[in-house]
């Protein structure tokens, strides 16, 4: 038997997900390592193995692809934990990344605390150098001007250097030459042009992914080069592939190289997934609602796809290249509750983590998490967690959640319903955020509930909402991994052209656009050898607009007539009004190669018999301590139908629905609640 | 009206007026639009409140109302469906005269339910200087063309001969065409927006719903109000000069706080002076208007509800309110800023908290001339106008923390972009030796102010070019508060060849620049909050290892 496997590292839990090739999924956990994560990896893909009865070797050398989802680049921003990181960059002109286009966010806040830069004004060192708009040569590199910025790169022990000089989009040979120069002095420091990283004019967004790419880069690449040590180590000869910001995948060194477009790595996968489900009939309007253990990731899928966006802020860091549009909350399971200053019930931000992680882990932890009070109110089986592997300590839990208890004037059980409640209410403020805050209903939508925690919020956050409709997959705790199984490689590429003229001529154009498309697809076929689809691109304005509109070309012959009239009429589309006598003109052109991977054969869901509850258990609701029955949800028929207040539980996933509730089981595989 | 819907209708507007902006700095023509984002959007119901504006300009939060109303007191019942109206008067509805103001009505079940308003500022609307800023005028005359109210057409296009009328007043006419065509375009886009949304909702549940959202946010802003102190404070912010003789001109704001109101009351201002910084009226509420909601919570929705809470008191024949005829284009800059200043240093008596140091002063620059690397059929170079929006002031100083840098002024605070280097040297023939912050100009406090910057532009004109001024605060740098500093003054020079340098004023026509002489701008800092004695030397340590000191 063959496998495809895919890997989502979490805050707490790396889940493991393996397809054999009659569509049989197989989910299995580890803890994360965070230090580490690497570790989980193989921890995680070992008991997958034994889940399978294999060892690691054998389940690896039956292994034909790993499509793997990190949060190493993301935490690093948002924790500022990367490389000790410089730019080199023209003289006169260091504080381009600091001043941010003079432009600020929250226009009436003027008491929003400016941010730290990325990398401090002191290792932001001018070189003399300096091109002209067209790539014409005004100062050349200046070797001693270089030099020096080298020796102060070497008195500071920089690991990683960006590049970003002015123009460079137009001719890169000073930033290729400047490069070469610091490689050669100082080996192993991790070094990024901007040209390379995204080859645009306006310097304010290439030089800021750059500097996010120089910063994130040594960091995620030591440990995809890690992770990949330690697969082939254990026998793995399958291509590795990484899921990056925008939903498509591509292998290791190119991760590595371009790491700033593995920002959002961790919860593409999810939302990948979401897209799949929608197709599959769970809907076409879906708000994914991903609650981990750290954090809870929130998108929207609207008719079917999910929203692209050209770049987007983490960490308060500029990204310039193409990413799903998803809102991140740093709360989750493991966050922990607390007596905030002004005497009030808090939930977050602080996490227990992997380590030690909530108090009934019995792993060292004693402070109060979400987790804990799930546990105290009943919805959880102390004995089931992790099917078993995972043994829930109440006494543990109790004695945390007394702490605050004491401190609110409750009992456990009460404290444990107010932190419930409470993080309930900051789910469904972010839901808020991702939907009502962008004017878009969320009513009309599906919440679809994954990760490991949202089984047990998703029924009250939808409720708040005035949602009538969740989802949850059997496959809920191992959805993001599953995702990642289900699109394509993607390599895209883009070259500005601004000159003189408007455009090239036709003589010039179709070469242009096929000589991208030739250098994406042998991109790609450097890492696959399957089927290649091309699309082409282009981003056009009229002669006096600086934003271009990104045009597909797909089946237009790039001609410049044909351009133009592509432009007019999307201009129309988006703006209301063209204007057929105005100059249109070419800024950038695109070329992304996609290689299919093969498609997961699929079995319908659902027991061939329809279960009975096969044990009750006494919960916590609003009303009351009730009897609840706990029904299995691998157990259930499709078809079959399940009425709240009850329990639905699988190794993995515990679904709360709660009274007016009526679920269905989907021969798609996934419970549909329609809210009463 | 149920809550969720009601939230969900309110960040809709929200969300209508904010697209209509993204479309219009996506398909405007001028660099001051495009680059810079110098426009604003709202809508309004029928009766000319304010429901929804777009988070760009500041300065226009509270202008945008006087348009609309402006329009429905000249058209009435004459207003129809797929009417096109337009103006920039500031006796009629506008700001000052580069600000055009497009005005589309929307109709649901039989009446005038919304009006969307599109105001951008056109980089030239004719008069005696380039660029739109005259420091000569004396008089609006001198200052541009002015249009009352117009149905510039209907049926949502624009009558193509009064399209050439007002174009052939302006100097760079293709840009003109081209921002009068987006901002329609624009105004199009939330008219079908809230078309839409009439359809969905119908008229008569639409508009219970718009009541209840002004009335929640007046309430959510009297919330705030009250928890300050009552009391009366005073405090005052003087102009450099007006160009033309007048100096040291004082506005003094004197805010009285009672329960959920505060009242503004700026009648013990100077006289209104012979120069342009005189504001128009609108464009005085709605200064106002935005120091009152930078004291507030920024979540505060800005709509008429909420400015329901600020009572503002001026007396007209003032330098903030200036009889009508008056030179006013620098008020939108100035006396806007001063007025702000004024009112944050009332009120650093009643809530220091909340108050935060000066923002930067603007002192800007147009520079027109020809562009040889785009020769025309005479084989001229094609005449362009550039707007300095580059090296801009600091953000003030506040309770938590330093100022912004390079965030720009009061009436933009870090909404105003300088845009790309790149680009701008792609388009003009401008070369930017230098282009960094400027240390040691942030005024200094417990929070310094944000840096200002410093630029060497090289102009590459094909022959002289030549540049107009106008701004202030090279006299009076950014504003101290809470016993914080004031940054120094802004100092810009023109470098000419031989090394000599000559001063440029804040109010100036026509200085001539000879192809290779360098613009040199020192941008002032914000102002600092706090007593710098109180200064955290970690802080001041960090700042002279970035090299900010």
């Amino acid at each position: 038997m063959r496998y495809v496997i895919g890997v989502d590292v979490g805050g707490t839990f790396t889940d493991v997900v393996g397809v054999d090739e009659e569509g049989r999924e197989f989910l299995a956990k580890a803890a994360s390592t965070p230090h580490d994560q690497s570790e989980g990896v193989i921890q995680g893909l070992r008991n997958l193995a034994s889940m399978l009865g294999l060892t690691l070797g054998e389940l690896l050398e039956t292994t034909t692809r790993i499509v793997h989802g990190t949060t190493v680049a993301t935490n690093a921003l948002l924790e500022r934990r990367g490389a000790r990181t410089a730019m080199l960059t023209t003289e006169g002109h260091r504080d381009v990344v600091a001043m941010r286009e003079g432009l600020k966010p929250a226009r009436y806040d003027l008491r929003l605390p400016a941010p730290e830069p990325l990398i401090p004004r002191r290792l932001r060192l001018g070189v003399r150098e300096r091109l002209r708009p067209d790539g014409a040569v005004e100062t050349p590199l200046d070797a001693a001007s270089l030099d020096a910025a080298i020796t102060t790169l070497r008195a500071e022990g920089v690991e990683a250097v960006s590049i970003c000089f002015l123009h460079s989009w137009a001719a890169p040979a000073h930033e290729h030459a400047a490069a070469e120069a610091v490689r050669a002095a100082l080996p192993g420091v991790f070094v990024t042009c901007s040209a390379d990283v995204l080859p645009q004019i306006k310097e304010y967004e290439r030089f800021s992914t750059a500097a996010v790419n120089a910063y994130v880069g040594p960091v995620v690449s030591r440990y995809l080069m890690r992770l990949e040590a330690r697969l082939q180590e254990a026998g793995c000869a399958a291509p590795v592939f990484v899921i990056l910001s925008h939903g498509g995948v591509a292998p290791i060194a190119e991760a590595a190289r371009l790491a700033a477009g593995t920002a959002l790595s961790g919860p593409a996968g999810g939302v990948v997934a979401a897209v799949a489900l929608a197709r599959r009939g769970m809907g076409a309007n879906l708000v994914t609602f991903d609650m981990g253990g750290t954090s809870t990731d929130i998108a929207l899928v609207t008719d079917g796809a999910a929203a692209i966006g050209r770049g987007r802020e983490v960490g308060g860091e500029r990204i310039a290249l193409d990413s799903l549009d998803i809102i991140t909350l740093g709360a989750g399971g493991g966050s922990i509750a607390h007596l905030g200053a002004g005497g009030t019930l808090q939930v977050g931000p602080q996490s227990a983590g992997a380590r030690p992680g909530p108090a009934c882990y019995g792993r060292g932890g004693t402070l109060p998490t979400v987790t804990d009070a799930n546990l105290l109110l009943g919805y959880l089986d102390p004995g089931s967690f992790l099917g078993g592997a995972q043994r829930l300590d109440v006494a543990a839990a109790e004695r945390a959640m007394a702490l605050l208890a004491g401190a609110l004037g409750l009992d456990a059980a009460q404290a444990a319903l107010g932190v419930h409640r409470l993080v309930n209410a900051r789910m469904a403020d972010g839901v808020r955020v991702a939907t009502v805050r962008r004017g878009v209903d969320p009513r009309g939508a599906t919440l679809l509930a994954f990760g490991g925690a949202a089984g047990l919020h998703a029924s009250a956050v939808a409720r708040d909402l005035g949602m009538a409709r969740v989802a949850v997959p059997l496959f809920a705790a191992g959805l993001s991994a599953w995702g990642m199984l289900q699109t394509e490689l993607r390599h895209e590429i883009a070259r500005s052209v601004v000159g003189a003229g408007a455009m090239p001529g036709d003589d010039a154009l179709p070469a242009l656009f096929d000589g991208l498309a030739e250098e994406a697809r042998a991109q790609l076929a450097q890492w696959y050898g399957g089927e290649i689809g091309l699309s082409l691109a282009a981003d056009m304005r009229y002669g006096e607009q600086v934003f271009e509109i990104t045009v597909p070309l797909d089946g237009v012959v790039p001609t410049r007539a044909a351009l133009r009239e592509a432009f007019h009429a999307r201009h129309r589309a988006l703006f209301t009004y063209d204007l057929p006598e105005e100059e249109v003109v070419l800024v950038t052109a695109r070329a992304a190669a996609r290689g299919v991977l093969p498609a997961l054969p699929r079995l319908p869901a659902g027991a061939p018999r329809p279960a009975t509850p096969e044990a009750e258990r006494r919960c916590l609701l609003e009303g009351g301590w009730t009897m609840l029955p706990v029904w299995r949800f691998e157990a259930l028929a499709a078809g079959q139908r399940v009425a709240g207040p009850a329990i639905v539980e699988s190794p993995t996933t515990t679904v709360l629905l709660q009274p007016g509730d009526a679920a269905v089981m989907e021969p798609g595989g996934w419970l549909a609640v329609s809210l009463g | 009206m149920d809550p969720v819907t009601l939230a969900v209708l309110n960040a809709r507007f929200t969300a209508i007026v904010e697209e209509m902006g993204e479309a219009l700095l996506r398909t405007a023509y001028s660099q001051i639009l495009n680059s810079s984002r110098d426009f604003s959007i709202a809508v309004t119901d029928g009766q000319c409140r304010l429901v929804a504006q777009a988070d760009h300009i500041p300065v226009h939060v509270g202008a945008m109302p006087f348009a609309a109303r402006a329009v429905v007191d000249r058209f009435g019942d004459a207003m129809k469906p797929g009417d096109v109206y337009l103006l920039n008067d500031p006796w009629h509805g506008g700001s000052h005269l580069p600000d055009l103001t497009i005005v589309l009505p929307i109709f649901g079940e039989g009446s005038l339910r919304f009006l969307a308003v599109v105001r951008a500022h056109h980089s030239d609307i004719g008069g005696a200087t380039h660029g739109g800023y005259n420091p000569g005028a004396t008089e609006i005359w001198q200052e541009g063309l002015r249009i009352p109210p117009i149905l510039l057409g209907e049926g949502g296009e624009m009558r193509p001969d009064l399209v050439d009328m007002l174009a052939l007043n302006t100097r760079i006419n293709r840009d003109f065409r081209g921002d009068l065509a987006a901002m329609l375009g624009a105004a199009k886009l939330g008219a079908l927006r809230l078309g839409a949304l009439l359809d969905q909702h119908g008229a008569t549940a639409l508009m219970g719903a718009v009541d209840a959202i002004l009335d929640l946010a007046h309430a959510h802003a009297a919330r705030i109000v009250e928890s300050w102190p009552d009391g009366t404070w005073t405090g005052e912010a003087f102009l450099d000069d007006d160009g033309h003789g007048a100096e040291n001109i004082a506005i003094r704001a004197t805010c009285t706080k009672r329960g959920g109101t505060l009242t503004v009351d700026l009648s013990a201002s100077d006289d209104q002076v012979r120069g342009f910084v005189n504001s128009s009226h609108p464009n005085m509420v709605s200064a106002c208007c935005m120091g009152f909601a930078y004291l507030l919570d920024p979540e505060v929705a800005k709509n008429e509800g909420a400015f329901r809470a600020l009572r503002v008191v001026a007396r007209e024949g003032s330098v903030v309110w200036a009889r009508e005829g008056a030179a006013v284009t620098l008020c939108t800059s100035h006396c806007s800023n001063e007025i702000v200043e004024a009112i944050m240093r009332a009120m650093q008596g009643c809530c220091p908290e909340r108050v935060m140091g000066g923002w930067g002063r603007r002192f800007r620059i147009a520079i027109t001339g020809e562009d040889a690397r785009r020769p025309q059929a005479d084989g001229k170079g094609r005449r362009f106008v550039w707007h300095l929006f580059h090296a801009r002031p600091g953000g003030g100083g506040h309770a938590k923390g330093d100022g912004w840098s390079t965030a720009g002024e009061w009436h933009s605070a870090g909404g105003l972009k300088f845009g790309s280097v790149e680009m701008a040297e792609a388009r003009f023939p401008l070369h930017f030796r230098r282009h960094e912050f400027l240390p040691g100009s942030a005024g200094e406090g417990q929070h310094r102010g944000g840096l200002g910057a410093l630029l060497d532009l090289v102009v590459e004109s094909d022959g002289p070019a030549r540049a107009n001024t106008a701004g202030d605060g090279a006299r009076h740098g950014s504003a101290g508060l809470h016993s914080g500093q004031d940054s120094a003054p802004h100092r810009y020079v023109l470098r000419h060849a031989d090394g000599t340098e000559r001063v440029l004023r804040t109010k100036e026509v026509g200085v001539v620049i000879q192809p290779g002489e360098v613009i040199e701008v020192r941008s002032a800092g914000g102002g600092g909050w706090g007593d710098p004695a109180q200064r955290d030397p970690h802080a001041v340590e960090a700042d002279r290892a970035e090299g900010l000191l």
